[in-house]
């Protein structure tokens, strides 16, 4: 009776819960690994799907639009600045022809005067003097220091004119000058802007271009497969099926085709392996011209030669 | 469907657009697997236990107590008593019940008989669940691979219905359905280690009640005769 008392407590096991929560604990961390790591591999397939790739192109047109436009605007100063050096010397030009001259004839003239005016005068002083009075001299002499005084009061008076028109032509050159920058500047700006413009205008050309050649294609594929399965509907309601063949059998015809939509040559390339229904429907390909072509004739060239299956159940 | 699959494959998604078998055959592992690791930790438990508590008695015992005494200890502390110190229980009481003079071959014969009853006992407790861990350990992986045979074969004849295959058609079928498989292995390869361990263990555990019953049964013997 002991003993099975004894047995009966040894059956009061150590730690059940203890094993549960641990089993638990171990389930939890399987599952944590299994979610972390398919995630982990599920990030890859996203990075090589197709959206991305869709995506892509106009991340690079845009980068190299980005890029362009700097390209632009680089050589765009590079053809303004030759445009002022060649304009700059025009007005340079212009400084020397107007300067020059002026302060040559203000040097030359006087000193071409003087020597008339002392050249005929000195020859009468020295006749005059000799047969005339002293007080002739004199009064020649305050006649000539007033003249020599108004000459030089007039050279004088011409000099600052010559001055203030020479500084007035400054100014004004300056003022050119400035205008001349300025207009300069503008072009520059106008320049760039309409540099600018026209890249703008290029990129949504090359854009809409993009567009419309892409919608295009997809018109054409459209136009292309929605009568090849005209094609197919065609003969299709023209076979005359054999009734009661095994499976389903397929009988592959390549069909040459005249423009227009006549049949020029009928060839079994790949038969079902009834005769009854290779023969049935090349029977009904040959009702059914003329077959239904694309109004377009430069989509005849995707039928010309065309390879059509058909299922003896659809 | 073949698009929204590759946008998501994670965990849960696979599982939850699963086909109802796969489901329930992961469902099954899950369950599996739950228990062969309780009964993993269980067992783990129970057996260092025992060792431990073997190898206390067998000190205990060879350092040459007093029978009696020993044996009124144990029976006194009932609930903290190892497998061994039952057996030692139950073969000291059977012989104890004989009184002095009667055929020492009888009571020898009685006393083993006893002692093997307990012994034949202990290693049923001992070894209880282990069967259930080496089942687990040869069958969940094909449990798994059903679902995965299942599973494949469903994503195969939904691309009979697509004129154009592609792996992607394939993939989030054959992907949920390997999930079983990873979950029947998973349960399988801890439950088959456990067994082989655990069934080791109590192998040495039997043998050393065994030899102690022999040589118990030679001291009483003696104790009898002289």
């Amino acid at each position: 009776m002991s003993v099975s008392a004894l047995r009966n407590s040894s059956y009061s096991e150590p730690r059940i819960l203890l094993a549960g929560a641990l089993a638990v604990l171990v389930h939890l961390v399987f599952i944590a690994v299994l979610i972390f790591g398919l995630n982990w591999k599920d990030q890859q397939p996203e990075g090589m799907m197709v959206e991305i790739w869709t995506e892509l192109p106009t991340p690079i047109q845009e980068s190299v639009k980005t890029q362009s436009p700097p390209k632009q605007i680089k050589p765009a100063p590079e053809p303004v600045k030759p445009k002022p050096e060649p304009e700059r010397p025009k007005p340079e030009p212009v400084k020397p022809e107007p300067a020059k001259p002026a302060p040559q004839q203000a040097a030359v003239t006087p000193p071409v005067k003087k020597p008339d005016i002392t050249i005929q005068q000195k020859p009468d002083p020295i006749k005059e003097i000799k047969p005339d009075l002293e007080r002739q001299k004199k009064q020649e002499q305050e006649r000539l220091k007033e003249l020599e005084k108004q000459k030089e009061l007039e050279k004088k008076k011409e000099l600052e004119k010559q001055k203030e028109l020479e500084k007035q032509k400054e100014l004004a050159r300056q003022k050119e000058l400035e205008k001349q920058k300025e207009l300069q500047k503008q072009k520059e700006l106008a320049a760039q802007q309409q540099r600018e413009q026209a890249a703008k205008a290029q990129r949504e050309a090359e854009a809409q271009r993009a567009a419309q050649q892409a919608a295009a294609r997809n018109q054409i594929t459209n136009e292309i497969s929605k009568y090849k399965a005209l094609i197919q509907a065609k003969i299709r309601s023209r076979i005359v099926m054999p009734p009661d063949l095994p499976g389903n059998p397929i009988a592959e015809f390549s069909i040459t085709l005249l423009p227009g939509g006549d049949i020029l040559e009928v060839r079994l390339s790949r038969s079902s392996g009834h005769a009854v229904f290779d023969n049935a429907v090349e029977r009904a390909i040959h009702l059914s011209k003329p077959l239904p072509l694309p109004p377009d004739p430069a989509l005849f060239n995707e039928f010309r030669n065309l390879n059509i299956t058909v299922h003896y159940r659809e | 469907m073949s698009t929204t699959v590759t946008q998501d494959m994670s965990f849960l998604y696979l599982i939850s657009s699963a086909s109802v078998l796969v489901q329930l055959v992961m469902l099954i592992l899950v369950l599996i697997s739950f228990f062969s690791w309780w009964f993993i930790f269980r067992k783990l438990f129970v057996i260092r236990n025992e060792k431990r508590k073997t190898d206390d008695f067998e000190d205990i015992f060879w350092r040459g107590v007093d029978l009696n005494a020993l044996h009124q200890r144990i029976t006194s502390a009932r609930y903290d008593s190892g497998s061994l110190e039952r057996i030692f229980a139950a073969g000291f009481g059977e012989f104890n019940k004989h009184p002095a003079g009667s055929d020492l071959d009888a009571v020898m014969e009685s006393t083993r008989r006893a002692m093997r009853a307990t012994y034949q006992r202990e290693m049923d407790y001992l070894e209880s669940h282990l069967s259930f861990l080496a089942t687990v350990g040869s069958v969940s992986p094909y449990i798994g691979l059903l679902g995965t045979v299942w599973g494949i074969m469903n994503s195969f004849r939904s691309l009979s219905s697509v004129t154009q295959a592609t792996i992607a058609h394939v993939a989030p079928g054959i992907a949920e359905a390997l999930i079983a498989t990873a979950m029947g292995l998973f349960a399988a390869i801890p439950a088959v280690v456990a067994y082989n361990r655990y069934a080791s263990s109590t192998d040495q555990l039997a043998t050393r009640f065994e030899s102690f019953m022999e040589e118990l049964s030679n001291v009483l013997q003696r104790r009898a005769a002289g």
